[in-house]
């Protein structure tokens, strides 16, 4: 150590180790790439397996945790070629790296792998996935065409699982579904049901292992599906790994029961959704009745004779009482005039009075016929309305009413002209004697007589200086 | 049997039930006259009648296709 040289850093082995594995941990060279190689050295352990992986010339220890080991179909054995899939991993404790295995596949099925992304991606390309070209499944179809092995359980279960839904006719196709020429069996059944005309083709096996399910990976049965006029469910019976035909098929089912089922209804379901049509049926109609029975009842009780008769009456009653209030009217306007007249009868002498009234009897007569012609007349226009139930009779009989007041106003008027008050309301005056009798002739008159002027607003005492008489 | 039975007779289950699920919109909507409120519901229950009867009735054919020289065949299966 000398001294003015910076001090060299010194770290501990722990700090060593965990600074590789961070190093190897973000090196994308050494995480999630495919490693092939041979199982030796195979370790089961409560969490996992342990084991060396190694070819020709290198190895490297390997470790599978459990978690992992539920991914793969396939019991890992010594010797065995495998690709694994992970990532190094370092040990600190030790300070020796492994691979830690997220996912492992056989070899050769690896190669197989490879085979499958690249189909994928050039069918992807050429538009045999997407979503815009999948068909719609007929809800209801006659037949069903099966594409599967004529011994497996598939055919078994699609049998048993459609016998209690939508009864639609089963057709199979029987095919290979695994080993060589499964593919072109299973591309032949497609075509054949297609020629019988099927509604809808269900394509599948009963699961298996990666390599028993490749036919439905290969490019001639992609095609086929593609082609086929029927829609074309999958049902390849894997619940983790898709297949091209998966990818392919207008409808991808989990299982060949699965596929029954998506594709038929069932009849319970059906049973109650006709149910619920037909209650909205009857609940329509009786609404539909409840409302025409409405508006027939409002026309109805119109046409009644006995609601018409009843309206007849109501009308007749409210023309009574017009007419009662007519009458108090009338007999109002001569209870005034009467008793105006008394007023001046009290004032003029009751014999002139009398012959005041005798001269205009006629015509006093005359308007009180008028009058109760009149009424006659209304009585009977009324009557005339009521017999045609018009529109608005309220309003017509208001407008009749309005009519026989103006009438009754002008002849009050008409009547009012013949108080002999008015007359003084004209610039004559009125000249009574001592006595309180009306003067009408100088014959009644002395020279130094006292008599009283009347006038419209009171009266003057007078003199009578001179007299003349007319030739 | 009227002419609209016949009719329905030959439709299938989809059509029938379509017709069916428009007949009741139709009348739920209003606004008809009795005579053709009742013509529809009349309708609508012949419709319905055949659903239920495509529904409970009708048997299906398990068979199996073969390729044949001059196109293909159909023969029954027997379910094990």
């Amino acid at each position: 150590m000398y001294i003015g040289e910076s001090m060299p850093e010194i770290i501990s082995v722990t700090e060593l180790n965990t600074r590789v594995r961070d190093i190897f941990s973000v090196t994308p060279a050494v995480n999630d790439i495919w490693v092939s190689g041979e199982i030796s050295n195979l370790k089961k352990y409560p969490t996992g397996y342990y084991f060396t992986l190694k070819d020709a010339s290198s190895e490297i220890r390997a470790v599978m945790f459990n978690s992992a080991r539920a991914r793969i179909d396939f019991e890992p054995r010594e010797n065995m070629k495998v690709a694994v899939f992970g990532s190094i991993d370092l040990y600190v404790l030790r300070g020796s790296y492994q691979f830690r295995v997220a996912t492992m596949r056989q070899s050769g099925i690896g190669d197989r792998y490879l085979a499958f992304e690249a189909l994928k991606k050039k069918l992807q390309e050429e538009g045999l996935f997407e979503p815009s070209r999948k068909r719609v499944i007929p809800m209801y179809p006659k037949t069903i065409g099966v594409v599967t092995s004529q011994s497996g359980a598939v055919i078994h279960d699609i049998i048993t699982t459609s016998a209690s839904r939508y009864t639609a006719n089963i057709l199979l196709a029987p095919a290979l579904v695994q080993g060589d020429g499964a593919a072109d069996s299973i591309v032949a059944g497609i075509e054949l049901l297609n020629r019988a005309k099927v509604d809808v083709i269900i394509v599948g096996r009963g699961g298996g292992s990666i390599e028993d399910l490749w036919p439905f990976n290969e490019e001639k049965v992609a095609r086929a599906i593609y082609s086929s006029a029927a829609p074309v469910v999958s049902a390849v019976g894997h619940e983790t790994d898709f297949t091209i035909a998966d990818f392919v098929a207008d409808l991808r089912a989990p299982t060949p029961t699965g596929a029954a089922a998506l594709i038929l209804r069932d009849k319970n379901e059906i049973r109650s959704q006709l149910s619920s049509l037909s209650q909205r049926l009857e609940r329509a109609i009786n609404n539909t009745i409840v409302a025409q029975r409405h508006a027939f009842d409002i026309l109805d009780a119109r046409l009644d004779p006995s609601n018409a008769r009843n309206d007849l009456d109501m009308r007749q009653m409210h023309i009574e009482d017009l007419s009662k209030s007519m009458d108090y009217a009338f007999i109002n306007t001569v209870r005034t005039m009467r008793s105006r007249f008394d007023l001046l009868d009290s004032r003029l002498r009751p014999e002139r009075a009398i012959e005041s009234i005798a001269e205009h009897r006629e015509d006093i007569d005359d308007f009180l016929s008028r009058i109760s012609s009149d009424l006659d007349l209304m009585m009977e226009r009324y009557t005339m309305r009521l017999d045609s139930i018009g529109d608005r009779p309220d309003k017509r009989i208001g407008s009749i009413l309005r009519d026989s007041k103006d009438e009754l106003e002008s002849n009050s008027k008409q009547l009012e002209g013949l108080n002999p008050l008015n007359v003084l309301t004209r610039g004559y005056s009125m000249i009574t004697g001592r006595d309180g009798t009306v003067i009408t002739s100088v014959n009644g008159l002395n020279v130094g007589d006292n008599v009283t002027i009347r006038m419209r607003d009171g009266s003057a005492s007078a003199d009578i200086t001179k007299k003349e008489m007319k030739e | 049997m009227t002419d609209f039975e016949e009719e329905v007779q030959n439709m299938t289950f989809e059509q029938s039930i379509a017709s069916l699920e428009s007949l009741v919109k139709e009348l739920e909507n209003g606004g008809i006259d009795l005579d053709k409120s009742i013509e529809i519901y009349e309708k609508a229950v012949i419709l319905r009648n055949h659903c239920r009867k495509i529904l409970d009735n009708s048997e299906r054919r398990i068979e199996k296709i073969m390729e044949t020289a001059d196109g293909f065949k159909t023969e029954d299966m027997k379910i094990d």
